[in-house]
C-alpha cells in the first residue's frame, strides 16, 4: 500500500466523488436526523432541539433492550444458515463452466428483481397451513397412509389417525426462513467475487498432496475465502437486524423486531426524536461489533474486514 | 458435454494418466459443478428461491380477486395490469431510476474500493467507517432522512421527467455505492500488487496500467456490485416511499399499496410481466458481451 | 405555486399507443377548459381499490381535468409523507381521528363550500362532524364498522363479543387480530367497558393485560389481511374492517361478519386538502364529482362500503342499502363509538402498551 503523497493527483480523483456524494447526500441528512435525537417533541409536528438526553435513556429501557436482543438472535441464525446456503452455492458457480457462470449467477439474482412484498406474500402462499409445502407433506403422508394400510398396519396409527398440517407460517421459524430468503444474494455475491478469484492451483496442490476434499475445503479454501465470508456475513447480519417488514409479515404474535419498533416510532408513533434516538444506539452497537472485530483480528477496520 | 472438459484444464493436468477418450466422461477432482452431492444441494436452493416465484407466476392465470383460492384460468389480470397506467409508469420509473443508480453507484464505488486498496492516508480508518455508514444504517431511519433532507433544501419538485427522479436516484446512489465497494474492495484483497508495480516499471502510465492490468482482475467484482446495486435500487421500498411524490411513484411503492390490501392477481401479473421483461433484457446483455466473457478470468 | 409541465417523454402507455395528438385535442374540447388558471391536473393520494373503476376517468371526461392516483397504505404512512409537507397532493383522504390531528397540526386547507354545491346531498348526520366543527375542512366519503369476521362451520353460534377474540381459549391457535395497537388495545377497552378511547394510564394496563394473556391463542397480528387468513382457513375468527369482510364474503359463502355487542369503533374516511395544495379550484371541483348522487352510487356500489351521501343511497340496489354489513342497525351503531384523536402522550401510552404486548 502506497501512501496518499506518492501520487496526489490519483489520490484526489479516486476520492473526491464517493466522498462528495456521501457527505452531502448522506452524511447531512444524516446529521439532521441525529440533531432530532436530542430533541423533545412539544407539538404534533413540532420538535425542539433541546439537546437532552431523555430519548436513549429511554431506549435503554428494559423492554427495548429485550427486543434488541432478540432480533440479535434471530439475525445471527439467519446470517448463518444464509451463509451455509450461500457458500455451496457461490462455489458450485465459481467452478461451474464458464458459459454458465453468468446464467447461474443471473438465475442467483432473479428472485431479487421481484418486489421484496410480493416475493413475501408468495413466501404465505409456499408456508402456509394450506400452502405448498403443507400440501407435499399431505401427499406423502397420504402415500404412507395407503402403505400403512396396505400392508395391515393402519390400527397401530403410526403416523397419527390424520394428517396435521405442520404449523410454519406466522412463528419465529418463519421470520428466520424469510430473512433468509431475502438475504441470500447478499451473500452469495461477495462470496462469489472472492471464491472465483481463488488461485485453483492450491487447491490441486491440497488434493496432490493427499488432503481429501473436506479437509481442503476447511483448510484451504474457507481461509483462503475469509474477506468474502466476512464481508457476506456483515451485508447479511445488519441489514436482518433492521428489518421489519419480514417479521410483519411473517412473524407471529413475538416477532416484534427493533426494526419494527423504530419504524412505529416513525409512523405510529409519530415520534421522530425517539425512533432517531433507537436507530442511532443500533448503529452505534454494530459499529462497536465491527471494531472490535477488527481489533480482535489486528486488521485495520472497517471495509475490508 | 465437451465444453465442459475444455474449460476444466485443471482436470486434465491432475488427471495424466487417464487414457485420452475416457476424459470427456470423467470427473476431474476440481470440477465440483459436475458432482452429483453439489449438483443436489444447488439444485434444492434453487428450488427454495424459486417455489414461490412459481406459486406466484401460476396464481397470475387465477380467476379470483385474491390470492388464495383457486377459481380456473384467466388471462384478464395481464389485460388489467397492462391497461394500469399508473403501474405501467411506476415500472418505468423503477427501471430508469434503477438503471441510472447502477451506472453511477458502480462508478464511484469501484473508485473508493480502489482508492481503500491502493492507498494509506491519515484518518482512514474513520473515512472506511463512514463510507460503512449506509450499510449499517436501519432503512426507516434513512428513509426520514433523505424526506427531512430534501424538504429541508428544497429540491425542486414537479420537473419534466426523467429530473423529476433524481432525488430518489440521489438516494439509491448514496445508499447502494458503499455496498458496491465492498464487494469490489473483497475481490481486489486478493491482487498481487506487484503486478501493478511491474506495468509501472516497465512504463505504462496510470490509466494504461489501471485499465490493463487492475481493471480485468477487478470485472468479476465489478459486474457482482453492480448487480448487487441494480437489486437493491429495482427492490427499494422504505427509503423510496419516503423521497417519492405524486408523480414518481417507483413499482415497488405502487405494489407496496396495492397489496397491503390485499394481494390480487393484477399485482403477480404485473411482477410476472416485470420478470420476463428483465430476463429478456439481461439475456440480450449478456449476448452482446459475450464475446469478452474470457477475459474475466 | 408548483407547476407541473407534462413532459412528453414521461413514460405513459397513452403515449406510447396512441400519441399525443389525440390526447391534446381531447384536452382542449374539455368544458370549463377556459374558466380556470391551474393546470388541468389533480394528484389524488388514496387507500387502494377505494374508488370506482372509472370514476377518475369520468371526472376527466366532465371537467377536462386529469387526476392521478397514488396510493398509502395506512394514516400513519399518509400523515408521515405529509409531515415535512406536502409533496404535491391536492386530495388525501385520512380517517376522522387523523383528520382531526391534522387539523390540530394546521395541516389542512379550508373548504369552500360554496364550490361544492353537492354537499347537500350528504344526509343531515353527515352535515356536520365533531371532529371538524361545521366541515370547514372534511367532506365525507364513505364510514364503517369494526367487528368480527368469521367462519360460520367453525364457529359456534354468532361470535358477537369480544370475549372470543381476548378472552377465550375457544378457538385457540385460530385468531387473528388487527395490526395496529390502538385498534387493537382500543377494542380491548371496549371488551372492558371502558372508552374506546381512553387516556387513562390504569384503564390502558388493564387492556395490556388482557392481551397478554389471551396471546397464546391469538396466531397473528395481521397486517391488514386478516380477510386473507380467514379465506385460507389459516384463522376461523378475525378481527377486521367491515368492507374487507365483505369482499371475501363474495368468495366464500362460509364467511361472515358480526359488530360485537361490545360495540366497536365507528369510523368515517374524509376528502380533505392538504395545505399548499397545488391545484386547490380542481380539488374542489373533484369533492363536488364525487359527491354527485349518480358518481357517489357507482363508488359505493363498487367499493361496497357504506356512503354518507343520501342522494346515492336513495338510487341504490337494496342488496345494498339493506345490507347489514354495510350499514347496521341503528342499536348496533348505538353501541359503536367513533374514534377521536387522543393527543400525543396518550398515543405515547398506547405505543408503549403495544411494544410491551408484542414483545411479552
Amino acid at each position: 500500500m502506497e501512501s496518499w503523497k506518492t501520487n496526489r493527483a490519483v489520490f484526489w480523483v479516486l476520492s473526491l466523488p464517493g466522498s462528495f456524494w456521501l457527505g452531502f447526500f448522506f452524511l447531512t441528512p444524516l446529521a439532521l436526523i441525529w440533531i432530532l435525537s436530542f430533541g423533545e417533541k412539544t407539538g404534533i409536528i413540532t420538535i425542539d432541539i433541546t439537546w437532552t438526553l431523555e430519548n436513549y435513556i429511554r431506549a435503554l429501557e428494559p423492554v427495548y433492550l429485550e427486543v434488541v436482543w432478540k432480533s440479535i438472535w434471530i439475525s445471527v441464525l439467519a446470517t448463518v444458515l444464509c451463509l451455509a446456503l450461500a457458500y455451496p452455492m457461490a462455489f458450485a458457480i465459481s467452478f461451474a463452466p464458464g458459459r454458465w457462470k453468468p446464467l447461474l449467477l443471473m438465475a442467483v439474482m432473479l428472485p431479487f428483481w421481484i418486489n421484496l412484498l410480493i416475493r413475501t406474500y408468495a413466501l404465505i402462499a409456499v408456508l402456509r397451513t394450506r400452502g405448498y409445502v403443507n400440501f407435499t407433506l399431505e401427499w406423502f403422508w397420504e402415500k404412507a397412509d395407503a402403505v400403512l394400510t396396505f400392508i395391515g398396519l393402519e390400527q397401530l396409527e403410526l403416523i397419527g389417525a390424520r394428517f396435521e398440517p405442520l404449523p410454519i407460517l406466522y412463528n419465529n421459524f418463519a421470520v428466520i426462513f424469510g430473512l433468509v430468503y431475502v438475504f441470500m444474494p447478499f451473500m452469495v455475491l461477495p462470496l462469489y467475487a472472492n471464491i472465483e478469484k481463488l488461485d485453483k492451483s492450491f487447491l490441486e496442490a491440497s488434493l496432490d498432496l493427499g488432503a481429501g476434499h473436506w479437509r481442503t475445503l476447511r483448510s484451504v479454501v474457507v481461509p483462503l475465502t475469509m474477506p468474502g465470508i466476512v464481508s457476506g456475513i456483515i451485508l447479511v447480519f445488519i441489514p436482518c437486524l433492521g428489518s421489519f417488514l419480514t417479521p410483519d409479515l411473517l412473524g407471529g404474535t413475538n416477532a416484534q423486531m427493533i426494526g419494527n419498533v423504530i419504524e412505529r416510532q416513525f409512523k405510529a408513533a409519530n415520534d421522530w426524536p425517539f425512533g432517531s434516538a433507537l436507530s442511532f444506539l443500533l448503529m452505534y452497537a454494530t459499529f462497536g461489533a465491527l471494531a472490535i472485530r477488527s481489533v480482535l483480528s489486528g486488521r485495520q477496520s472497517g471495509m475490508e474486514i | 458435454m465437451a465444453e465442459l472438459t475444455t474449460t476444466a484444464p485443471h482436470a486434465v493436468r491432475s488427471a495424466p494418466r487417464r487414457r485420452r477418450w475416457f476424459r470427456r466422461n470423467d470427473i476431474g477432482p476440481l470440477e465440483y459443478s459436475r458432482k452429483i452431492w453439489v449438483q443436489l444441494f444447488v439444485g434444492a436452493t434453487f428450488l427454495m428461491l424459486y417455489a414461490p416465484i412459481i406459486t406466484l407466476v401460476a396464481y397470475s392465470f387465477n380467476d379470483s380477486r385474491r390470492n388464495v383460492v383457486w377459481k380456473g384460468f384467466t388471462f384478464k389480470y395481464y389485460i388489467k395490469a397492462w391497461n394500469n397506467d399508473g403501474l405501467f409508469e411506476a415500472f418505468m420509473n423503477s427501471i430508469t431510476i434503477a438503471f441510472m443508480s447502477t451506472v453511477i453507484s458502480t462508478i464511484l464505488g469501484a473508485m473508493v474500493a480502489l482508492l481503500l486498496w491502493r492507498f494509506r492516508f491519515p484518518g482512514k480508518a474513520a473515512y472506511e467507517g463512514f463510507m460503512a455508514l449506509p450499510i449499517v444504517i436501519p432503512e426507516i431511519c434513512m428513509g426520514v432522512a433523505m424526506l427531512v433532507f430534501f424538504a429541508r433544501i428544497g429540491w425542486p419538485s414537479g420537473m419534466p421527467w426523467p429530473l423529476n427522479l433524481s432525488a430518489i436516484t440521489i438516494a439509491h446512489i448514496a445508499f447502494s455505492f458503499p455496498f458496491v465497494a465492498v464487494v469490489v474492495r473483497a475481490r481486489m484483497s486478493g491482487f498481487n500488487r506487484e503486478l501493478e508495480e511491474a506495468s509501472k516499471d516497465l512504463g505504462a502510465s496510470e490509466w494504461q496500467t489501471f485499465w490493463n492490468v487492475v481493471f480485468p482482475f477487478m470485472k468479476p467484482g465489478i459486474v457482482a456490485g453492480a448487480l448487487l446495486a441494480f437489486t437493491l435500487s429495482l427492490d427499494d421500498f422504505v427509503i423510496t416511499f419516503f423521497t417519492s411524490g405524486p408523480d414518481t411513484v417507483t413499482f415497488p411503492v405502487k405494489v407496496y399499496s396495492m397489496v397491503r390490501f390485499s394481494v390480487t392477481p393484477e399485482v403477480n401479473a404485473a411482477s410476472t410481466l416485470l420478470i420476463v421483461i428483465t430476463v429478456i433484457a439481461t439475456l440480450f446483455a449478456m449476448k452482446f458481451q459475450a464475446p469478452d466473457k474470457g477475459s474475466a478470468h | 405555486m408548483m407547476k407541473r409541465p407534462h413532459s412528453l417523454l414521461r413514460p405513459n402507455r397513452r403515449n406510447f399507443l396512441a400519441g399525443t395528438g389525440a390526447f391534446a385535442v381531447g384536452v382542449s374540447l374539455m368544458p370549463y377548459g377556459a374558466l380556470s388558471a391551474e393546470d388541468k391536473l389533480l394528484n389524488f393520494y388514496n387507500w387502494d381499490t377505494y374508488i370506482g373503476e372509472t370514476t377518475l376517468a369520468d371526472f376527466g371526461s366532465a371537467t377536462g381535468i386529469e387526476a392521478k392516483m397514488d396510493l398509502f397504505a395506512d394514516n400513519d404512512e399518509l400523515f408521515a409523507k405529509l409531515k415535512e409537507g406536502n409533496p404535491g397532493y391536492d386530495v388525501i383522504v385520512p380517517t376522522n381521528d387523523f383528520v382531526e390531528r391534522m387539523i390540530e397540526a394546521g395541516m389542512l386547507e379550508n373548504i369552500d363550500h360554496a364550490l361544492i354545491p353537492n354537499m347537500s346531498n350528504l344526509e343531515p348526520a353527515f352535515q356536520d362532524a365533531n371532529f371538524d366543527p361545521g366541515r370547514a375542512h372534511s367532506v365525507p366519503y364513505m364510514w364503517g364498522t369494526i367487528g368480527v369476521g368469521y367462519r360460520p362451520s367453525k364457529v359456534e353460534g354468532v361470535p358477537a363479543s369480544w370475549k372470543w377474540l381476548y378472552d377465550s381459549d375457544a378457538y385457540a391457535g385460530k385468531i387473528a387480530l388487527l395490526g395496529d395497537g390502538l385498534t387493537v388495545i382500543g377494542h380491548a377497552l371496549k371488551y372492558l367497558g371502558y372508552s374506546l378511547n381512553s387516556t387513562s394510564a390504569a384503564e390502558i394496563k388493564q387492556a395490556e393485560e388482557l392481551i397478554i394473556a389471551n396471546k397464546k391463542n391469538i396466531k397473528v397480528f395481521a397486517d391488514d389481511n386478516g380477510q386473507d387468513l380467514l379465506l385460507s382457513n389459516e384463522v376461523d375468527i378475525t378481527q377486521e374492517w367491515n368492507g374487507d369482510i365483505l369482499q371475501v364474503m363474495e368468495e366464500d359463502d362460509d364467511i361472515s361478519y358480526v359488530v360485537p355487542t361490545e360495540g366497536g369503533v365507528l369510523w368515517q374516511d374524509c376528502l380533505c386538502m392538504p395545505k399548499g395544495a397545488p391545484h386547490p379550484e380542481n380539488a374542489h371541483a373533484f369533492m363536488n364529482f364525487v359527491l354527485d348522487a349518480e358518481v357517489g352510487a357507482v363508488i359505493a356500489d363498487y367499493i361496497q362500503y357504506a356512503t354518507p351521501n343520501g342522494a346515492a343511497k336513495a338510487i341504490m340496489d337494496e342488496s345494498y342499502t339493506k345490507n347489514p354489513a354495510i350499514f347496521p342497525t341503528d342499536e348496533t351503531l348505538a353501541k359503536c363509538e367513533p374514534s377521536i384523536y387522543i393527543g400525543e402522550a396518550a398515543n405515547r401510552l398506547y405505543d408503549e402498551a403495544w411494544t410491551r404486548i408484542q414483545a411479552a
